[in-house]
């Protein structure tokens, strides 16, 4: 009797072509890139993006992929210049250049290719049975270098685990020649730039755009559109210098009626000097998001009665409501905790009207676990079995949802509280941000277009001091417990978001993983150093490109096909398990095995040429016949040209 | 938001109004109540001043009114008409408070002062008076009833007659035999005799020889012929009349092996490769003495019919899928852990729960299982046989799933129905058993055909533009099982549903000789359902778009078959390494291990790699041609829950004016937009080019495009309407006996603590 069982066809590693003999893959690869350059459909971008995986292109770089998208011109037809040579990025210079390096491929085995590493990158090129493989690593995104025992390939060969900051770890053996410098020498100094006193490659990097994106933020523009100053809030010049507090911006909005005398006194009562100040206020009942850091109250519950009187003047700026809702971020038991280092919270006793909620959100050092947790879940292989299980142990999406839920409730209290609401966690830096930006973020449709977004990320991350040193630009301390994955948290939780309302967000997946490896490349100057004055000091602005720039210079790229304005709509998303997905596309977008779904946009992308295509032959004729008609009779008065059209926020 | 325009106060708020008084004191109206009756159907109970339940917070938004049981529904009738809710899907015959007797699953009475409950069966007795009732229904809504202001004695009967009536003793008592007699007189005026066959229906049955001829040269399967060994079914009652079979067997072989098989199921043809390969279906062979004996006729009359004399394969079903039983469970738990478990618990370790329910493990096996199948009769150009014991259950499942993975002829709307009829209803799935439509046999009861569904729409969710319908369909189809008034669901075999359906015509005099398909309709004819405008729901923008670009181009594009491919003489090379269908070297998977195993075996040059992982990663490296062969990605990454049906009735898990639909929305009006200017162009070009009539600016009368959402005009803001949520076009208002709409988060947040029913504790004790 015959029978037959199967294996599971899961264990097929689709889009690698190593052993394709043909090279059909590769060859469509081209002309996927080709097609991609010339009509930056983003659709066939993504696909290409993900499905060639460490092919022709990188993934790391979408930014690069398009950067020599933008300046194609200047590399013409460029398809074969990437058989044999390095692309270069303006500025880039190659460090070393090493012959018969292995790369181990978890997925497919060896590949011997060349290994070359410049002050940005790492480029691993093969050319085997015809088929062209890179691989393309940039060095900023590495988060530390370790070397393996490479069995059976004899005594001079060492084993290399590049171990990166973005889910995947990448590995080579290579044989150690007296007249070749060491890789893994010249890969530490520049992966870490820093620790060896070599500048960041964002001061090197020399690409001119037509769009500056240093221009995309300014603090004093956002607040106009939202209506300050007014009566109750000012605009002040108070940290012009940065010496009322070195981690917050120059400008910051402030109450009216309050000295500069009682704000220095808050500020030596909140923790790092970071006073409660506007965020963000809600158009119809003024009601306002304040964002600060913990009161430092002590073992001694200490009191200061300017930090009283500065909320109780925040709550009296909205007449809406005569309470104040302050959201502690942290768990209550470590608010408490802290009580003891000299922090604290406020108590309801002291602060009158005040009511005190904490969102029970874990901390950095949690974080960084969960997704040191999710690497091994993702990278190199999934475990078929108990995928889901697996995923549930990491508790991401528990603090995912924990987040939203904080978020959602901020937003909530001042929709349909109409309340006034304060934001911390200890320094105000952390979860202080994620909480306002997600919550603004639901409130504020502004916020949920291309431009907005930026503005959001410039203003409640980059100048309110967000600690950027949490990914380690350039520093080869890897196992510093500052490090956090807050940010991808925050993204995370927009993507989420875009998932539940796929006509909500005028940006799309693409921007926000384009967003997320530039935060680790070094390549652009934008999530470099922790405050402004930082900033400031190191001349970013003059010396670095933004990464708006590069985003603003092609945004049809990065714009979502599906996008309708909700304006004045807000949006909550349900936090609900139930909704809430592991970001695939992002955490294992390294395992070949992960293709894409087909992507709905692209399929309306096409109907939207196809629709150009049509109005363009209708008006031909339309004009043709009432010519003709004119001739003839003129009973037809010439018909609306226009008899339909959705708004499409597409460029088409 | 700030822009210089005033603002709008559009600010939405999905808080619950704030509650002036808590409890005003509701004195039920009195109006006389007339229920909406359907030809035949008659009013067995009711009761007034009935509660239905649809918010737990607060129970003055609750409506009022009158609780009946016919002989097809329970139905409630309001006191005063519920504010019409915009464009959602409305049934012709059922009402929104209607539930047809066939779809409850479970009856339960419960005493809130006694705590006491009680799931009622048929003919029972009930010994407290019940102050509620709870509907547990086989489409996944729970519904509950309060009978705090009734009398009990008639709620009592009402509970009683429900559970009596839902417990039909005899197939012949379900309404669909009642209500199509009538309905059949009524009608028959209105039909002018053979000017539309069926009715103007167009999706095959497969129940005249005809249906079969045309499949067989769709597929150029010229070595099969079309055979009536079973007319009248001499041979088997579970196989249709007309079958095909190998032109090289004779009626008189076919004949003889018949009495080796289970049930005498003779092999099916089910599908044609372009190159030759065919798709066989068969039972299991009952005498081991005879087995090689058949086995090799009938493996050489199915090589003799393949074009290049290629090799036969077989799949045994039985020995690498989850049985009926396991599917069961795996849906009941399923089905536990999204509508019964409170929705608080059951968010804490959300996948892993859905990972033990195993549902989407089963899925994945089916799905992965067909893949493989594809690769025998696409990659390795060999015939295939699906056996199983009985050829009625798993091989309906698989034969379906290959067909619409190769053949995109299945995945046009009629395609997609004449497969179901083909593979499903004419093959002899036993609907009558696996949907328990008596509640007799809970053993045989088995979610096949919602497996099934499950997994087209996992095909559908990774390529959503391959489809003509939409996932709306797909739920709608499934809810069809549950109202016992169409053919399709209500049979085991075929000749039970041509006995039945000949006893139905004898009994309602219905002139012999007259088409079944006209007097008891199959489910495909939706217009008895839903009317034009609601069937639009059923189309997919992104398929009709695409045709909408072929049309276009000036050539009118049909279904192409897929063309044959040649492929690398390697592949043809393994052929041998997998004869009998037995590989060697499996699974070279990598599993985790130490640093240094894992080193080790990445350091062979290039994996082993099997023919078939070669077919895959080959066909998967190439972009899919969405018209062509679809191999869907079986892991788990990419099988997901299908939220829509599972979630479409909890009031917490519906996001407000989100969710795919939204999506949805826009690529209609896209699509619609197109189809004005096509027909715009059309008009202009028109037959006569001399005489150009001047073109309506509104395009296709209304009754003739396709999409439900229509282009929206340049003046109209184009935002998404309110009424879309993720549950569209299903609303959950009013069908848990749990919150209202307002359960969102938000308010859960703010209320803090877990409000949460007695009955949802009782019905995990149930049973």
């Amino acid at each position: 009797r015959q029978t037959f069982t199967f294996t599971p066809m899961d264990n097929l590693e689709s889009p690698l072509n190593l052993s394709i003999p043909t090279g059909s893959h590769v060859e469509w690869c081209k002309q996927l890139i080709a097609a991609t350059i010339s009509s930056q459909i983003s659709g066939s971008c993504e696909w290409c993006r993900s499905s060639c995986m460490l092919m022709v292109i990188k993934v790391p770089l979408t930014g690069l992929c398009s950067v020599q998208n933008l300046s194609a011109l200047r590399y013409g037809a460029q398809a074969k210049m990437f058989q044999n040579q390095v692309p270069l990025l303006p500025g880039e210079t190659i460090n070393t250049t090493v012959k018969d390096v292995m790369y181990i491929c978890p997925f497919s085995g060896l590949v011997n290719g060349t290994l070359t590493i410049t002050d940005y990158k790492l480029y691993f090129t093969s050319v085997e049975k015809e088929s062209h493989f890179v691989l393309d690593v940039n060095l900023g995104v590495i988060s530390r270098l370790e070397t393996i025992s490479v069995p059976n390939q004899g005594e001079n060969t060492k084993g290399l685990e590049l171990v990166c900051k973005d889910m995947r770890s990448p590995r080579f053996a290579y044989k150690t020649e007296e007249s070749q410098p060491d890789i893994v020498e010249v890969l530490t100094k520049h992966a870490f730039p820093l620790s060896h006193s070599l500048p960041l490659f964002a001061f090197l990097y020399k690409e001119q755009f037509p769009v500056d994106g240093w221009k995309v933020y300014d603090a004093a523009a956002e607040y106009r559109r939202q209506g300050l100053p007014n009566e109750s809030w000012t605009i002040s010049k108070i940290n012009s210098t940065y010496e009322l507090c070195d981690t917050y911006p120059s400008i910051l909005v402030i109450p009216t009626n309050i000295t500069d005398d009682d704000i220095k006194r808050v500020a030596l009562f909140r923790a790092k000097h970071r006073i409660p100040v506007l965020s963000w206020i809600h158009p119809e009942s003024q009601a306002t998001i304040v964002r600060c850091s913990q009161p430092l109250v002590g073992p001694s519950d200490r009191r200061c009665k300017e930090d009283e009187r500065f909320l109780q003047i925040i709550m009296d700026a909205n007449a809406q409501s005569h309470k104040l809702t302050i959201f502690d971020a942290r768990q209550s038991s470590v608010a408490i905790t802290n009580k003891a280092k000299d922090g604290g919270y406020e108590s309801e006793s002291f602060y009158s009207n005040v009511e005190l909620n904490f969102l029970e959100i874990p901390n950095i050092h949690v974080m960084r676990e969960s997704l040191r947790k999710m690497k091994d879940v993702v990278y190199p292989t999934i475990d078929e079995a108990h995928w889901h299980s697996a995923i549930d142990q990491t508790h991401w999406l528990e603090y995912i949802r924990l987040l939203l839920a904080g978020a959602a409730k901020i937003a909530d209290k001042l929709e349909s509280g109409k309340t006034s609401v304060v934001v911390h966690c200890s320094d105000g830096w952390d979860r202080t941000a994620q909480l306002t930006s997600l919550a603004m973020l639901m409130l504020d449709s502004y916020y949920r277009t291309l431009r907005g977004f930026q503005v959001l990320v410039e203003k409640e991350w980059i100048s309110f001091g967000h600690k950027f040193s949490r990914v380690g630009h350039g520093d080869e301390n890897h196992a510093n417990s500052e490090r956090s994955p807050l940010f991808i948290q925050f993204i995370d939780c927009v993507w989420q978001m875009s998932r539940q309302f796929p006509a909500a967000f005028e940006f799309n997946e693409l921007f926000l993983i384009t967003v997320l490896d530039h935060l680790y490349s070094c390549l652009f100057g934008t999530f470099l150093y922790n405050s402004e004055q930082e900033r400031m000091a190191k001349e970013v602005q003059a010396k670095t490109v933004s990464l708006w720039s590069y985003i603003n210079s092609q945004p049809e790229d990065f714009t979502n096909p599906f996008y309708v304005d909700y304006e004045n709509h807000v949006l909550y998303p349900l936090v609900s398990s139930r909704h809430l997905e592991l970001w695939t596309s992002y955490y294992a977008r390294w395992n070949p095995r992960m293709r894409p779904q087909v992507p709905v946009h692209q399929t309306l992308k096409e109907m939207l040429i196809l629709r150009a295509e049509l109005q363009r032959r209708v008006e031909e004729l339309q004009r043709e016949a009432s010519s003709h008609s004119l001739s003839s009779s003129s009973e037809h008065s010439s018909s609306p040209t226009h008899t339909t059209g959705t708004p499409l926020h597409t460029t088409v | 938001m700030f822009s210089g325009k005033p603002i709008k106060p559009t600010f939405k708020c999905y808080l619950p109004p704030v509650q002036t008084d808590v409890k005003k004191n509701i004195e039920p109206p009195i109006k006389k109540l007339d229920p909406k009756l359907l030809p035949g159907e008659i009013v067995v109970n009711e009761v007034n001043f009935v509660r239905k339940c649809i918010s737990a917070e607060s129970n003055q938004d609750d409506p009022w009114g009158k609780l009946i049981c016919t002989n097809f529904k329970v139905s409630f009738i309001p006191q005063e008409a519920p504010p019409k809710q915009k464009s959602q899907l409305s049934h012709l015959l059922l009402g929104e408070h209607d539930i047809p007797l066939t779809c409850l699953e479970q009856v339960v009475t419960v005493n809130d002062t006694k705590g006491k409950k009680k799931v009622l069966g048929s003919n029972q007795k009930l010994k407290f008076n019940p102050t509620e009732l709870i509907l547990y229904c086989k489409d996944l809504r729970i519904i509950r009833f309060c009978f705090d202001e009734a009398g009990p004695e008639s709620a009592r009967k009402v509970c009683l007659a429900i559970a009596h009536y839902s417990h039909p003793a005899d197939l012949q008592l379900l309404f669909g035999f009642e209500y199509q007699g009538r309905r059949y007189h009524e009608c028959k005026g209105d039909q002018v005799n053979g000017s539309t066959p069926r009715g103007g229906m167009q999706t095959p049955i497969f129940d005249r020889p005809s249906d079969w001829d045309r499949e067989i040269k769709r597929t150029s399967a010229s070595e099969w012929r079309v055979c009536s060994i079973n007319e009248s079914y001499a041979i088997s009652p579970s196989l249709p009349e007309y079958i095909v079979v190998p032109v090289s067997l004779a009626d008189q072989d076919l004949k003889q092996y018949s009495l080796y098989f289970t049930d005498r199921r003779i092999p099916l043809w089910c599908w044609n490769h372009p190159s030759g390969s065919a798709l066989v279906r068969m039972a299991c062979i009952v005498d081991p003495l005879h087995q090689r004996k058949i086995d090799q006729r009938i493996f050489t009359a199915i090589t003799k019919s393949h074009t290049q004399r290629s090799e036969v394969i077989r799949s045994d079903l039985d020995k690498c899928l989850p049985n009926i039983q396991d599917i069961q469970s795996a849906f009941v738990k399923v089905r536990q852990i999204c509508v019964l478990d409170p929705f608080e618990e059951s968010e804490e370790r959300w996948l892993s729960s859905i990972d033990n329910s195993r549902w989407l493990e089963y899925i994945r096996a089916f799905l992965k299982h067909s893949a493989e199948i594809v690769y025998y009769l696409e990659g390795k150009n060999v015939s295939v046989i699906l056996q199983e014991e009985e050829d009625r259950d798993l091989n309906c499942v698989v034969s379906s799933l290959v067909q619409l993975m190769l053949d995109p002829h299945y995945r046009s709307l009629i395609g997609f129905q004449s497969l179901v009829q083909k593979e499903w209803v004419m093959a002899g799935h036993r609907f009558l058993d696996r949907c328990n439509h008596l509640k007799k046999n809970y053993k045989e009861e088995s979610p096949l055909f919602m497996l099934f569904l499950d997994c087209v729409w996992q095909m559908m969710n990774q390529y959503p533009a391959a489809f003509e319908f939409t996932e709306a369909y797909l739920t709608v189809l499934s809810d069809s099982m549950w109202i016992p008034l169409f053919s399709t669901f209500l049979f085991s075999s075929p000749k039970q549903r041509a006995q039945h359906l000949m006893d139905f015509a004898k009994n309602k005099a219905i002139p012999q000789g007259e088409d079944q398909v006209v007097y008891f309709p199959p489910v495909w004819e939706w217009s008895q359902q839903f009317s034009i405008k609601d069937q639009t729901l059923f189309n997919n923008p992104m398929y009709v778009g695409k045709g909408a670009a072929c049309v276009q181009n000036g050539e009118v594009k049909t279904f192409r078959r897929t063309k044959q491919k040649t492929y690398s003489s390697t592949l043809r090379g393994t052929a041998t390494l997998m004869r009998n269908g037995l590989k060697e070297g499996e699974d070279t998977l990598t599993r985790r291990g130490s640093l240094v195993s894992e080193l080790k075996s990445e350091f062979s040059a290039v994996k082993d790699e099997s023919p078939s992982e070669r077919f895959f990663r080959d066909w998967f490296s190439r972009p899919a041609d969405q018209q062509g062969l679809l191999i869907p990605l079986s892991m788990p990454s990419h099988v997901a829950l299908w939220k829509l049906f599972f979630l479409r009735w909890v009031p917490e898990a519906c996001i407000p004016r989100g969710g795919p639909i939204t999506a949805y929305h826009k690529l209609s009006q896209l699509v619609d937009e197109i189809e004005i200017l096509q027909s715009q162009l059309r008009q202009y070009k028109g037959p006569s080019p001399g005489n150009t009539p001047l073109p309506s600016p509104s395009g296709p009368p209304s009754d003739q495009r396709r999409m439900y959402f229509k282009a929206s005009y340049p003046d109209d803001p184009a935002t998404t309407p309110d009424f879309l949520t993720s549950s569209f076009p299903f609303t959950p208002v009013g069908n848990l006996c749990r919150r209202s709409v307002y359960g969102t988060p938000i308010s859960k947040f703010l209320n803090g603590a877990r409000i949460w029913l007695s009955t949802e504790t009782l019905a995990n004790d149930t049973v």
